[in-house]
């Protein structure tokens, strides 16, 4: 019983891990723009699949790889940023929405045209068997996606709270205008957190395929749910509650698929999100009031 | 010559236009104001001429050089620092963080950190504070420290938008013999007020706006105080 209960924790807090990244990418962008980025997900599988066609291609290696997914997510974050946001920044935020939205489907055909079967084989992270320790087993993998996370949420905070960038990116996620008359280029600082989300959706992107070994059409929608829901579990707009939504959401999932089954697991994530949402918990309700 | 020069600027937010042909002077090393009724488009001359708002018409000039439409990190650039509205200070910032974001495009480190011990000099209260979350501090210290965050650009002219705006009447003569320091310290100020009384003691030269057009310029002495306070608060149309 017990050993279950930390066995399945320990498997979400991976996964939660995962969703932590993808938050945090999708809380810089919220954090500085005020507008949710539909197309951050499609933007990740986009760089996913330059990953899957260069190794089928060039048969690289994963590190390679992993730059490669990184890469093409940042090129296509780049492409969202111009089409979707630069344009509306001042304008409506649905307006931004809805052309991101445009913008994943064009993300979601092009996916399938280039591979055009619904599912593709990527090189694992680790294709060994899972360490065990005592009663628990730990899937390699899982462990180097926990190690990755915490280096970037380490990384993130440091320039965040160390660097002039960092200062740079607080001030406008504070107050737009002030930032402008700090003297704060603001469309530029825009532009590279933009970059930065991407770069970091990027990295999760990448660590989740490799982990599963294949890449499906659905990545993409995929990310948007997962990083969308641990944002919101976490308090729009708070990076600390990203990551803490993530493990939360990563946490939930794995629990209960194992008491309640896997159908209803999806469903009690978005179950608990409408009941914080309906009960108006405090850390919900503050910031995305203003 | 002076320091700053607006010539028939017209800005509008959409169809309405809320500055209709302003044209103005600041002469280096004085303290100008700029009084008139709420609504007469005094925030958005002072935001128009810190870039955050785009003339539709007009020259905004600086030093002899046209600023108009510039992005406002390059107006910060040219030696404007704006005392916005409502102070804006960045809350959740400490006040040591937020005076250092005042002088972000600096990079002469030792400079600022000397810049920074001359604004705890000057302002005690945000020494005191220096560590605390800016959002935590009284309407008046964040007043104090939303000047101080503006000078720490060293700015050429600054600019200050209804600085004792919601403040007891203490704070605001505080605020006043702050800004009388300033410049006796050789800085050039744009002062808009509400607080016509306070703001004519410590003027050189005003200007009234009312519906969008300056229509009276002069010394202090220049209108009984009254007449001046009248038209600052209702505007001359409510005669
Ligand atoms: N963001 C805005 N959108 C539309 N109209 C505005 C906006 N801000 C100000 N106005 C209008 O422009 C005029 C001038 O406003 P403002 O410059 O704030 O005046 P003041 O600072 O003198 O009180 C007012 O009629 C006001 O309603
Ligand atoms: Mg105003």
């Amino acid at each position: 019983m017990l050993a279950d209960l930390v066995q399945n924790s320990l498997d979400g807090l991976a996964a939660g891990a995962a969703y932590a990244l993808l938050a945090l990418g999708f809380t810089l962008i919220f954090g500085v723009l005020r507008r949710a980025n539909l197309s951050y997900g499609p933007a990740i599988m986009f760089g996913c699949y330059a990953a899957a066609l260069t190794h089928q291609h060039f048969g690289a290696g994963l590190f390679m790889l992993a730059l490669v997914t990184i890469a093409g997510a940042v090129l296509a974050g780049a492409y969202v940023e111009r089409l979707c946001f630069a344009p509306h920044r001042e304008g409506s935020a649905i307006a931004a929405m809805v052309a991101s939205f445009a913008l994943w489907m064009q993300f979601e055909e092009l996916a399938a045209l280039v591979l055009p079967g619904h599912l593709y084989a990527f090189p694992m992270l680790h294709e060994g068997a899972p360490l065990a320790l005592g009663a628990f087993t730990f899937r390699i993998d899982a462990l180097v996606l926990l190690a990755v996370a915490i280096l970037v949420c380490a990384s993130l905070w440091w320039m965040l709270y160390r660097s002039r960038f960092g200062l740079a990116v607080r001030a406008v996620i504070e107050q737009p205008t002030a930032a402008s008359l700090a003297g704060i280029n603001v469309p530029r600082v825009l532009v590279r957190v933009f970059a930065l989300a991407s770069a970091i959706g990027g990295v999760a992107g990448y660590l989740v395929v490799a982990s599963n070994g294949q890449i499906t059409p659905m990545l993409g929608m995929w990310a948007t749910l997962k990083g969308l829901l641990a944002m919101m579990l976490g308090g729009l707009g708070s990076l600390p509650g990203a990551v803490l939504g993530g493990l939360a959401l990563g946490l939930i999932e794995a629990h209960s698929q194992w008491y309640l089954g896997p159908q209803m697991r999806d469903l009690i994530a978005y179950l608990l999100l409408f009941v914080l949402l309906a009960a108006r918990v405090p850390w919900m309700t503050s910031r995305s009031a203003s | 010559m002076s320091l700053l020069a607006v010539e028939d600027v017209v800005t509008a937010y959409g169809k309405i236009e809320a500055l209709k042909g302003v044209s103005l002077e600041v002469a280096e090393g004085t303290i100008t104001c700029l009084l008139g009724p709420n609504g007469a488009g005094k925030t958005t001359l002072m935001m128009t001429i810190a870039g955050i708002l785009k003339p539709r018409r007009g020259r905004v000039l600086l030093g002899g050089t046209d600023i108009a439409g510039q992005a406002p990190h390059a107006i910060v650039a040219r030696g404007i620092a704006l005392v916005p509205e409502n102070r804006l200070v960045f809350p959740a910032m400490t006040v040591l963080e937020n005076l250092q974001a005042g002088a972000f495009q600096r990079r002469d480190k030792a400079a600022v950190a000397e810049d920074v011990e001359r604004m705890f000099t000057r302002f005690p209260r945000l020494k005191e504070r220096h560590a605390q979350q800016a959002g935590t501090l009284s309407g008046g210290e964040q007043q104090m420290l939303a000047v101080a965050r503006a000078l720490m650009s060293r700015p050429r002219l600054l600019l200050m938008d209804e600085p004792s705006l919601g403040l007891a009447p203490l704070v605001v003569e505080e605020i006043f013999r702050i800004i009388a320091e300033l410049h006796r310290d050789g800085t050039t100020i744009f002062l808009v007020e509400q607080n016509a009384h306070m703001a004519l003691k410590v003027a050189q030269h005003f200007f009234l706006i009312e519906q969008g057009k300056v229509t009276f310029s002069g010394d202090p002495g220049a209108l009984a105080e009254d007449e001046v306070i009248r038209r600052a608060y209702l505007g001359s149309a409510q005669q």
